[in-house]
């Protein structure tokens, strides 16, 4: 992946095409997520200090998933990737409750960005493989959810470790990019 | 006229008169494309008397010499081994682009995080960080020779024109309407021109700040531009497959070159501008008539998309790199493939020739960039130590240091 493969994946788009990304605080398990949804190895991941982009086919798309680090550093930096995303997927470390509060914020300056202004938003409550884990309504409630009018969205427990849940979420992603690009 | 004095050319060899006419300061050169240290001096001497009026009888003894010490430039062993010098780490997000001043007294980098940083190439010094822009630095240059400005080319569509030396931004051109991807300043430092994934080229007055034209006629992002040496002409290279050249002057399109059946990804011109080498995502390169805009050659071999393609300085040989992992080395005028360059285990992003024309330089996504020998095709050194891609190299113009950026966040040294 190149400087130049990452111009074209840079390109608003073909229909068959969904530009996928991948937002959230550190050690959320967006890189894990990623990883496990192209089916490789995730025993050694470290935190991202810039981005990493991999394509996976689902349902007769090519989902392009731009993964970001999201140290507090960079976070700054999100909005370089902005342009042209079909699909914000926000993963929250659903075991870390003392930093509901700022995961809540960051997601809720995401939604207020122009640029991502009516994209849908799927947000993964991972790490439900751990025993501390809150359920996602509790999050879901948590972060005010409920108060999301001007876009679709979903909550998906999930466990990137285990892959159990990521399914179903991508499932949702397809399901609600096909509303969006007919 | 009246000849003043000479100045030597080691990068392609030449021979550069300063001389008078009608009082005003002029020059000329006189390209020594295929000088080698076989080359008999004396023949060479009178060859040049007889066509360069400028060059009289007693200056013959100068030219002679002159000829000779390029000879024993060329004639140079050049088995240098590079080790890493310097790990810079400045840059808190991967980045982009990398580029030499002409003197290599200094460098520039380009990064996600927004900014350019103008580095001390001796030292390994942070000397300026060039910040404004909104969005990643993407394409950057000097204005070699002169190396007094610097612009740069960044996704949040602007392009900034700076200072070297103090770091002060000059000028802010606005007007493309997508990411800016590829810049050149043409060789006499009074225009820059960028490209975007607009599907326009620009071109930019230095002067005054504003814009001179604008190339319109791409139906997809342009990726690559290059002016010829002499300034007068500039492709540009795209996604829709096609390559154009314009007449600098006018901003008229003069050809269409058509034939790639897959995307640009790179175009340039040869020193004597005789030649365009384009590479393309059908696995192919392709070399031009720069003239009249026919295909002469399609260099075929690769199993992969070409990712880039370079001349060496004099414009005779051709280097290609692949998404296949191999890089091979074409003769310009033959077309015939004179070695295989063949280790990387992962695609080849970027390469380059060092200014002599004996090696090549190739950039990967296997972390490492390596070493080629021209002739042999021999690898002779891996640069390890990069912890993620390498995005860019580049050679400086003595070609005793290299220097590599990566999407690790950091840039390295290596001499």
């Amino acid at each position: 992946m190149g400087l130049l493969s990452i111009l074209r994946k840079l390109k608003s788009a073909p229909d068959q095409e969904v530009r996928i990304l991948l937002l959230g605080l550190d050690n959320a398990g967006k890189t894990t997520l990623l990883k496990q949804l192209a089916s490789e190895d995730i025993s050694h991941i470290t935190p991202t200090q810039g981005f990493n982009i991999k394509s996976v086919q689902s349902q007769g798309f090519k989902l392009n998933v731009w993964d970001i680090g999201g140290q507090r550093k960079i976070r700054p930096y999100w909005r370089n990737y902005f342009e042209n995303t079909d699909v914000l997927i926000y993963v929250i470390d659903s075991a870390d409750r003392k930093r509901f509060e700022e995961t809540g914020q960051e997601l809720a300056e995401l939604l207020d960005e122009e640029k991502l202004s009516g994209v849908p938003v799927l947000i993964f409550a991972n790490k439900q493989d751990l025993l501390t884990a809150a359920p996602a309504s509790e999050i879901a409630e948590g972060l005010n959810l409920h108060t999301i009018r001007d876009r679709v969205w979903q909550i998906q427990s999930c466990s990137a470790l285990t892959g159990e849940g990521v399914q179903d979420g991508m499932n949702w992603v397809c399901k609600n990019v096909n509303a969006k690009k007919k | 006229m009246r000849l003043k004095r000479f100045l030597v050319r080691y990068y392609p060899p030449g021979i550069i008169l300063e001389y008078e006419k009608g009082g005003e300061l002029k020059t000329k050169s006189i390209d020594l494309l295929d000088l080698s240290p076989e080359t008999d001096v004396a023949e060479l001497t009178e060859e040049i008397k007889k066509t360069e009026p400028l060059i009289t009888a007693s200056r013959t003894e100068q030219v002679k010499q002159l000829i000779q010490r390029l000879q024993e430039k060329l004639g140079q062993q050049d088995d240098r081994r590079f080790y890493l010098f310097k790990v810079l780490r400045a840059h808190i997000l991967p980045l982009t682009n990398v580029a030499f001043n002409k003197s290599g007294s200094s460098f520039i980098t380009g990064s996600y995080d927004r900014t350019c940083k103008i580095w001390d190439t001796a030292s390994g010094e942070e000397l300026h960080t060039l910040e404004g822009h909104r969005n990643v630095v993407y394409a950057i240059a000097f204005n070699n020779p002169y190396g007094d400005k610097i612009a740069t080319g960044s996704f949040d569509k602007t392009c900034r024109l700076w200072s070297a030396e103090t770091g002060k931004c000059y000028h802010t051109f606005r007007g493309h309407t997508a990411e800016i991807v590829c810049l050149s300043f043409n060789p006499q430092s009074t225009l820059v021109a960028t490209g975007s994934m607009d599907t326009t080229a620009k071109l930019w007055n230095i002067q005054t700040g504003e814009e001179a034209a604008t190339l319109t006629g791409h139906s997809a992002e342009i990726i690559s531009l290059s002016f010829n040496t002499v300034g007068d002409k500039i492709i540009t290279g795209s996604f829709d497959h096609t390559i154009s050249l314009w007449d600098v002057q006018s901003g008229r399109l003069i050809h269409t070159l058509i034939g790639h059946r897959g995307e640009i990804s790179s175009a340039q011109f040869n020193w004597d501008c005789s030649f365009i080498a384009t590479g393309s995502m059908d696995k192919t390169c392709k070399v031009w008539d720069a003239v009249n805009g026919k295909c002469l050659a399609t260099l075929t071999g690769h199993e992969d998309e070409v990712l880039d393609v370079c001349f060496d300085y004099t414009g005779q040989l051709i280097a290609t790199a692949s998404a296949d992992g191999n890089a091979r080395v074409y003769s310009a005028s033959s077309q015939k493939c004179i070695a295989k360059l063949e280790g990387h285990e992962g695609e080849i992003s970027k390469i380059c020739f060092n200014p002599q024309g004996s090696r090549v330089l190739t950039g990967s996504a296997d972390k490492t960039a390596r070493l080629w020998d021209v002739n042999t095709g021999q690898c002779l050194q891996v640069l390890e130590g990069h912890t993620d891609e390498i995005f860019s190299c580049a050679f400086n113009y003595e070609g005793d240091t290299i220097i590599t950026g990566s999407k690790d966040n950091t840039c390295r040294i290596w001499r």
